[in-house]
């Protein structure tokens, strides 16, 4: 049976009341694993009480975090500090070398982009070929789907079909996220990948889209930041205690 | 029922509305569910308007596809569609 994974389910992290409403329902809707991105100076007290209430709604938390770097530098910066602390990092894309420097560093593991403002949105057949190296996913949020509305949703549909042709001829996952601030645009699975053909997503890569794809980051993520992992492949089984050697005396003659 | 036609005409136009053959069955407004039937092909149609409804009459409204099923009998033993 399939794991669905919404790793992008946006609600203020403030709000308590506000959170444990969204996680219930997203577990009436049939997630698993959901994602809620956090600002980097969250403190550990936060993480677990968002811990604590996805495990009584029974669904698997991840930590996520968000970079809004505005030149390649800072992203640079922003990777090197916090990659380790989070279990998916997404690059929201605002310029163009931005989206070429998280396509290329392979610590990225989502690329996002713009809903509104189309001229921000870089995936393009550059921008492809790069992530396909670094094994970094295509993110598409489908909440800006349901607010807009008239020529703007249009314009957001043709290039969404463009930049999933694209993704496909380089072989670049897609991962298919909510991106849902309130409970009025959250949706179970299925009804997201409809909402997909609207794109020409066939429903079959949908559904992966909306599990194995998002589970396979966070299974990778996951096992690299463990305590035991050492390199691809590698990973220590068990460990040795030390003994601290026993002092030898020369005897004086 | 308005509301799921103007999105599917909204979305698909007046030639996917016709291939939907969309048709209200039943509803209950104390339970905030209808059962309502469409043309199997148009089903994937059907369930991405439904899933597109944001507003009705300028109240912010979700639409949930609980079941989907070619029998009414087994749709009214498992629920069909849930508004909230």
């Amino acid at each position: 049976m399939r794991k669905f994974v919404d790793l992008h389910l946006c609600p203020s992290v403030q709000d308590v009341d506000r959170v444990k409403r969204m996680i219930t329902k997203c577990s009436e809707l049939g997630y698993r694993v959901v994602g809620i991105p956090l600002t980097p100076d969250i403190g550990q007290e936060k993480v677990r009480q968002l811990q604590d209430i996805c495990d009584s709604a029974k669904l698997d938390f991840v930590t996520r975090v968000d970079f809004f770097s505005k030149t390649p530098s800072e992203l640079l910066y922003d990777l090197r500090r916090l990659r380790r602390r989070f279990e998916v990092v997404s690059v929201v894309c605002g310029s163009k070398p931005v989206a070429r420097q998280a396509a290329k560093d392979r610590r990225v593991d989502l690329l996002s982009f713009s809903a509104t403002d189309l001229r921000r949105r870089f995936f393009d057949h550059a921008e492809a070929e790069l992530s396909s190296k670094a094994l970094s996913s295509l993110e598409i949020d489908l909440a800006p789907l349901l607010s807009l509305t008239g020529r703007s949703r249009i314009r957001l549909f043709s290039r969404l079909r463009r930049e999933l042709a694209i993704a496909k001829r380089f072989n670049v996952p897609v991962t298919v996220s909510s991106g849902a601030t309130n409970e009025y645009l959250m949706r179970s699975p299925h009804d997201y990948a409809a909402l997909t053909t609207l794109f020409d997503m066939p429903l079959s890569s949908a559904l992966v889209c909306l599990s194995e794809n998002p589970l396979g980051i966070v299974m990778r993520n996951r096992e690299k930041l463990s305590p035991n992992y050492v390199a691809p492949g590698i990973r220590v089984v068990r460990r040795k205690k030390l003994v601290s050697p026993r002092k030898k005396t020369i005897p004086r003659n | 029922m308005d509301a799921v036609w103007d999105a599917v005409l909204q979305l698909f136009g007046e030639y996917g509305a016709s291939q939907a053959n969309l048709t209200l069955i039943e509803y209950d407004p104390q339970k905030s569910y209808a059962v309502m039937r469409c043309s199997n092909k148009a089903l994937g149609m059907v369930r991405a308007s439904v899933a597109s409804i944001t507003k009705i009459d300028d109240k912010p409204v979700a639409i949930h596809v609980l079941r989907v099923s070619g029998t009414l009998k087994s749709l009214r033993s498992g629920g069909g569609v849930k508004t909230d």
